[in-house]
Parts: C-alpha cells; structure tokens; sequence
C-alpha cells in the first residue's frame, strides 16, 4: 500500500490521524523474522488516551499532548507556536544554530535525494509522512506563510499552501518524536540541507516556547538530572554504593583491580559515565575501571552532582538545558583540576561535550575533552596488558553510534581494537560514517510511552536490526553465539529492546554489549569469561 | 543601445544581489559546531570519514588540513554533481546535463569573449560549447519539468514557482538553441555583445533571435537571486561553514570575543523552565538553579 501524501494535508481531517502503518508494508527481514504476524502485537491505545491525547499523526502517540480544552486554547497555543517560530530565526534567540537553520530554510531544492538514506522512512516502506522532507517542507511553509513578507498568495505559489491552526502544531510537535536526528540524510544532500537539525530546532521551538518536551527527555530526564544529579534518579550516596558494589563483585569474579578512585583532585582522567550504565550494564563501568588500572592510569570518578551523570538529554531537544548540564559537568572537572575529561561509551555525551558545548565552554572552563575510543586504543596497543583474542573467539559485529561516528569522525580507533582482538569480527554494510542509527537516537531509547515502544522497535530500529542480522548471515541459527558491539548507552538500550521484540536472543543467540567488555574478555589473567552470554 | 543597457542592468543588479545575499549569510553569527563526516579536509581519514578527534589527546598533534583533498571532493559535487548520482541516479539523468549545460555555456562565454578580441580559436571552441550546453540545458530542463509533475515522489513538493522556473529556464535555453543553429554565427554575434559591454560600445545590434535569447538570459539573471537557485552559494556555505567547521575553540580567538558578545544577548523565550524575562542574558539563564 501506498501513502500518497501532500503537505497541504497537514493542517487538515483533523479528527484522523494523518496516516496508518500496517506492519505488512514494513521493509521484509530475513527468514525467521519475515513474518508480520509472528511479531509481538503492539500496544493498543487505551479509549481514555484517544480521549485525552493528541492522535493525530499516525495512530502512534509518542508525547501524550492533551488536546485542548476550546477554540481559545487551541488559538492561544497557535499564537505561542508563530512567536516561536518567530524567535527560532533571531540571531538573540537563536544565534546557536542560526547560520545553519537559515540555510537549511531557503535551499532545498525539493529534489528528495535524502529520502532512501533514512531508516524510518525506509523501514516504513516509503511512507511519505516520514521522508526526512515532509516535516520540514511544513515548517518551510508556516514560514514563509506566516513570518515572511509578501503575503500569503506568493507564498503559495512560490512555497505552496499549509494551515496553520491547532492540529498542524500538534501533529508537528510529535512528527518531531519520528525522526533519530541521525544526519545520514544530511550526508546525502547535494546543497547541505540538514534536516535532522530542522528535527532539532522545532524541538526547541515546542521546549523552550511552549514548554512542550517529552516526559522522558524533561522532567524524567534533564530537570531530573539538574535535580538529584542523575536522570537514573541516584543520587550521589547512591551512585557511589552501586559502584562500590560493582567494584567488588567484578574484582572477585575477574580475579582483577576493579576498585574505582573517587574525586580525586588533579588526575590524569576525569571519567564520565553516562549513569544508565550504573543501573543497566554495570560491567561496563567495571569492565573501564579493570582496563584503567591495569593500564596505570590516574584516573577518578566524581560524585558531584550531575557530574557523575555524562548525560545531557539538552542535546535533544533544548539549548538552555544542555548548556546548564554541560556548564555544570565543566565545572567539576574544573573544581578537581582534571587534566582531561575522558567520555565513557556514550554517544551524545561525547557530543554534547566534545563539539556542542566546544564553543561556549570558554576561559577556564576549557578543560580538554576526549573520547575514551583513542585512550582504550593506546592502552591496547600498548602492551601494558596482555591479551589473548582467542578468548573473543565467536562472531562479533560493531554498530557506530551516530554521534560518535557520523557526527564526530571517530571511526577507526574502535574497528583497529575489534580487528586485533575479535578475530571474527565482521563489518556490517554500510558503517563507519555511513552507519544507521540504532533507533534510539535522540532520546528515542528512554521513550517508550503508549505505544511508542513498539512504532520504536518495529519501524526505528528496523533498519538496524536488518544490518545486524545480515552481518550475521554465515552463521544465522542460534548455535552459533553472536555478540553485537555497540560503545553506547542509548544504542545499548535500543539494542536491548530490538532484539527483545524480535526474539533475537532466542532464534539467533545474538547479544549486544560495550568495547570495553570485549577488552576484558580477551585480557591474560581473568578469572571467569567478562562476557556472560545467558545473563543478557 | 536598449539591449546594452539592459545587459548593464541585469548584469549590475546580479552582482549587488549576489553580493548580499552571501554578505547576508557570512554576516550571521557564529554557531555551536555541527560539523558532519566525511570532513575532506581530514587528508589522511577523509576517505573513511575520520576526524582529528580519532588522536589520542589531538590538541597536542599538528592538524592536517588539506585544501587538496577538499578541491578533489568539491569538483566532484559542484562538476559530477556526486551526491546526486549517488542518491538519486533517475533525477541525475537530468539534472546532470542541466548543470553541465549552464557550465558549458559559462565557458562558452568565457570562450566568445576572448574570441572578441582577436582570438579566433575561441570562437570555434565557443561554438562547439553553445551547441553542446544549449542541447543539454535544454534536454536537463525538460526532462526535470516532467520529473517534478509526473514523479509522486517530487510532484508532492512541486509548486507553480518550480514550474515557472524550470520553464524560464527552458526559455532561456531554446532560444539560444534556436540562436545556435537558426544563425549563421551566433556566438560572433555574442563576442561582439560582449565586445561592446566591455567598451560601451552602444551602436552594437544582434539578430532578433540572438537579441531575444540576450534578454530572456539577462531577466533570469535578474531573476535568480530572488529564488533557491542560488544554491550554489549557499552549498559554500553549508559546506565550508557547516559541515566542515571543525574549528575548535581557542582563548583569545576572535570566535571566543563573538561568542562572549552573543552570550550577552537577553533571551525572549517565553516557557516556564527557562527562566527568561527580555533581560537576562544567556549567561544568566544558563547558569540559573533550577528550583530542586
Ligand atoms: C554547486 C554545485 C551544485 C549542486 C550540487 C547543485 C544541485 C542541484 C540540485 C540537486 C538541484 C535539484 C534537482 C534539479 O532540479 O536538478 C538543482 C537544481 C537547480 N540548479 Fe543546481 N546545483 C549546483 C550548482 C548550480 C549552479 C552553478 C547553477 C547555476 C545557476 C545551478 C542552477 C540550478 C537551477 C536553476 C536548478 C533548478 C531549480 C528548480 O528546479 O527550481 N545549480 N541543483
């Protein structure tokens, strides 16, 4: 089936979603997962959501916005919406992203080369509403419509028609929670047009005018975090008891130095944990804590808030908020004069710290930022610890996480790691900067409410899963254990559920985890196997 | 003398335009990096995709910049169009002969101009080069017209500006075809136009065909600032400025005294969470507590 759609049918039908996803037009996977109807069934919205909630878009609700009371409210919020729109091309509002949303505004030539590099419009087998062009054909459109002079009628017919009125803002603010802002489509531009960073900035339009921002992101998310210290919700007492439990129960089972140094004051490597590694994945803290001593590394955690904590869910969606995490995370570095931050296995932490905030991290905040990719690089090659990659002995495939590959340039140092200790180490196509995202991209991994998990699993994570499983294709069946590497938090969540949904454990024994898990298994000295193959 | 003029005309306001309209962009603020790989200037990573964020500690290394490396992958957009080859080969068939039609003929003026004065040589390379960029121009525009009307997938997006466009492009290239071959020495006749712009020589006349082709390229001239077809200045910039800025912060930099202007600016925006009033300033609002 076909979803023939106009951007004119934005603002309009109010009462029906803009479109319906049958998983039969999904993109086919590989035998034994090219059975729609063998899938989990998704979630079914409940009546009191439909009541409650915006469902507009395609049946999917992401966000949860309440529809409104009356006409006043709905003209009060399309009011807020256009002063939004407005502030979002001032260079005082917005002078953070201006030059390239400016850009991005006027020079689309309309031609649709981005379309097919997305992984959501392509798993969703070409439905238009999520070509990477739709959304931001709307936004083009209210802009020339309703901020730009000349009037309405050479806006049509130079720019072509949209309504604005409550649904167009609603369906945008949650067309914005279907797209990872992973930039392939970016990549494949022929003018440059970015159009996971429109994504972006009409994220921040609905956060930072109308205070509209998924539960997740916000309040359980940043505000969380400015809070208590952590999006987990730990604080820093509970931080350091987990990770005091951690540290012994993988030194006595490793047989290995897994003790981490806290606040230490002038240490070679401030280590920053995105803290869902914490709760989730805790041998990845162990697995850095072993490496880094065993290397000699001084090196330290922190317990202050929300330093313990690298995420900064501000990337997602709001400048202000990212600024007073990444602010707050430089200033602690600072406080224990830190010869660098080091970034644990977390994309957008290394984002946001690495290039994002690069420029308004100024004076003695300018603390020198890495990832931890070329550090564990050296620490491999460099002969201080001994290993044995014939303990890595089984299949194993490497995801890039966008915004350490795509978006960083950090492409080799990992692959070098995995050649010399995997020796079945396998690409999947494309990767390296081409990679596609995991689905989880851009808060898409902590959000899963109503039925917005399983859209996530079956259309965002689709692409991905296909990748893996076509790494995988010379050993399919499930005698052969599989491990998927994947140097990301968010990546490791969306992996997580992908391969739950799909029962990948079971019909293919495919299992995901960090680097640094890896560097550990293949170390000389190890008590037990790091990698558990039946606790995943 | 009519024709001269409006050749002055066209070609004058093209140059204002085009000089605002970069000047409009350059002059925009500093933005947060977002740069995106493939990053050619990277010599030796570029062709994976790799950064100087792959060294171990990089602000200790020397960074390698290779204008090269940047030339070889520019040529390749802006000559080959490769980005639309590779994404999008069905509309290449098209947009390619289009693009190379409008380089041909850019030479080919290039060509009759020297042509004018006394080298003849060029006029034949002139001619050669209009019949070629005439035909592709031609063929590009209209298959790309019955792409964007017939295609669901770009008719979706067409708007009566792009028809518009792309006929007044198509205008622009048949009246020249016709010029081409309906003249006896059509592109002497632009040697001699040009000749006279040159030395404001106002007695100078053209055939009427060769005349209307003239005016129909000076209006599109006059026309194409007003339009995104001023794409190829704004890849310069979505290139250079975006995608390829990896320039890291350094104190003292001209960039970190723009940056601290910009973080003076009050904020406007209006919810809760922010904390803005109209005077606050960025530092303010990114610094301010949040109630716990
Ligand atoms: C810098 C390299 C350039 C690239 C990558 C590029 C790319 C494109 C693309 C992808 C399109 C849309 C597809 C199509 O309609 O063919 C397009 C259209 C167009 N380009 Fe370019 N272009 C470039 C340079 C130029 C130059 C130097 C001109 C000269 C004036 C130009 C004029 C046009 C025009 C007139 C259109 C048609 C616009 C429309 O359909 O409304 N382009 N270009």
């Amino acid at each position: 089936m076909t979803h023939r759609l106009k951007i004119e049918d934005f603002g309009r039908n109010p009462d029906r979603p803009l479109t319906q996803i049958d998983l039969e037009d999904l993109v086919p996977l590989p035998p034994p997962y090219d059975q729609a109807a063998a899938l989990p069934k998704w979630k079914e919205l409940t009546k009191e959501a439909k009541e409650r909630f915006a469902c507009n878009l395609d049946g999917v609700v992401a966000l949860g916005l309440p529809k409104p009371k009356d006409a006043a409210e709905e003209q009060a919020t399309v009011d807020r919406f256009v002063s939004g729109l407005k502030k979002l091309l001032t260079k005082e509002n917005n002078w953070t992203f201006l030059q390239p949303l400016v850009l991005s505004l006027e020079y689309c030539a309309k031609c649709q080369s981005c379309n097919d590099s997305c992984p959501i419009y392509t798993a969703s087998g070409s439905n238009d509403l999520y070509r990477p062009t739709y959304r931001s054909e709307v936004w083009r459109r209210l802009v020339h419509k309703y901020l730009k002079p000349g009037g309405a009628l050479l806006a049509r017919l130079k720019h072509g028609d949209i309504d604005l009125n409550w649904t167009t803002v609603s369906r945008l603010y949650e067309l914005c929670y279907r797209c990872t802002m992973c930039r392939r489509c970016a990549q494949a531009c022929p003018m440059g047009v970015d159009n996971g960073l429109i994504t972006h900035e009409l994220r921040k339009l609905f956060s930072q005018e109308l205070g509209w921002a998924p539960k997740e992101l916000h309040e359980r998310g940043t505000q969380l975090q400015l809070k208590v210290g952590s999006s987990t919700g730990m604080n820093p007492e509970v931080v350091k008891d987990n990770i005091q439990f951690i540290d012994e129960e993988f030194a006595e089972e490793s047989g290995l130095d897994a003790t981490t140094p806290w606040d230490q004051e002038d240490a070679d490597v401030l280590l920053i944990h995105n803290a869902g590694e914490i709760m989730s994945w805790p041998e990845n803290p162990a697995a850095f804590a072993i490496i880094l001593n065993a290397a000699g590394i001084k090196w330290t955690l922190t317990s202050d808030e929300p330093s313990y904590d690298g995420v900064n869910y501000g990337l997602f969606y709001d400048d202000f908020q990212l600024a007073r995490i990444a602010l707050k995370h430089a200033g602690t570095a600072k406080k224990l004069r830190a010869k660098k931050v080091l970034m644990g296995e977390c994309g957008h932490q290394h984002k946001v710290m690495m290039t994002i905030s690069d420029r308004i991290l100024l004076g003695d905040l300018s603390i020198r930022r890495e990832s931890c990719i070329p550090l564990l690089e050296r620490i491999v090659f460099g002969g201080k610890i001994k290993f044995d990659p014939s303990k890595n002995n089984f299949p194993v495939t490497l995801h890039d996480p966008c915004n350490i590959t795509r978006n960083l340039g950090i492409i080799e140092p990992q692959r070098r790691i995995l050649r010399y200790l995997c020796p079945q180490f396998r690409e999947m196509a494309p990767h390296g900067a081409e990679n596609y995202c995991c689905g989880g991209g851009s808060g898409f991994a902590v959000m899963s409410g109503n039925n917005f998990g399983d859209w996530r699993k079956a259309i965002a994570s689709r692409v991905k899963f296909k990748q893996v499983l076509e790494a995988f294709r010379d050993c399919a069946g499930p005698e052969v254990k599989k491990y998927v590497c994947a140097p990301c938090s968010n990546c490791k969540g969306a992996f997580r559920d992908m391969l739950e949904y799909y029962g990948a454990k079971e019909k293919s024994s495919i299992i995901y985890g960090g680097l640094v898990e890896l560097i550990v298994n293949a170390m000389v000295g190890l008590k037990k196997p790091f990698i558990k193959w039946e606790e995943e | 003398m009519t024709l001269l003029a409006f050749c002055y005309l066209a070609v004058g306001f093209f140059a204002v335009a085009f000089v605002h309209r970069a000047w409009a962009i350059a002059s925009m603020p500093v933005h947060l990096r977002w740069e995106l790989a493939p990053v050619p200037h990277e010599a030796s990573k570029a062709h994976y995709g790799g950064s100087y964020l792959e060294e171990y500690e990089w602000w200790t290394k020397p960074r390698e910049k290779s204008l090269v490396s940047e030339g070889i992958y520019m040529f390749k957009e802006i000559v080959l169009l490769r980005g639309v080859w590779e994404h999008n080969p069905r509309m290449w068939t098209f947009s390619f002969p289009f693009h190379f039609g409008i380089y041909l003929l850019v030479a080919m003026a290039g060509c009759a101009f020297l042509a004018a004065w006394g080298l003849p040589l060029f006029g034949s390379l002139a001619r050669m080069l209009a019949i070629l960029g005439y035909c592709l121009g031609c063929l590009g525009t209209a298959g790309l017209l019955y792409m964007r009307l017939a295609d669901p997938k770009l008719s979706a997006f067409t708007t009566p500006a792009t028809c518009f466009n792309l006929l007044f492009l198509f205008l622009v290239f048949s009246t020249g075809a016709y010029s081409v071959f309906g003249l006896a020495d059509f592109t002497g006749e632009l040697a001699k136009l040009m000749k006279a712009f040159f030395t404001i020589d106002t007695t100078v006349a053209l055939p009427a065909a060769a005349r209307i082709h003239v005016v129909a390229a000076a209006a599109f001239l006059v026309y194409l600032p007003f339009t995104h077809m001023l794409h190829f200045l704004a890849k310069y910039f979505t290139y250079h400025e975006i995608r390829w800025n990896d320039e890291p912060m350094t104190a003292g930099s001209a960039m970190e005294a723009e940056v601290k202007a910009l973080l003076s600016q009050p904020v406007e925006w209006a919810a809760p969470h922010i904390g803005a009033d109209g005077k606050k300033n960025w530092v303010d609002v990114a610094t301010q507590e949040v109630q716990k």
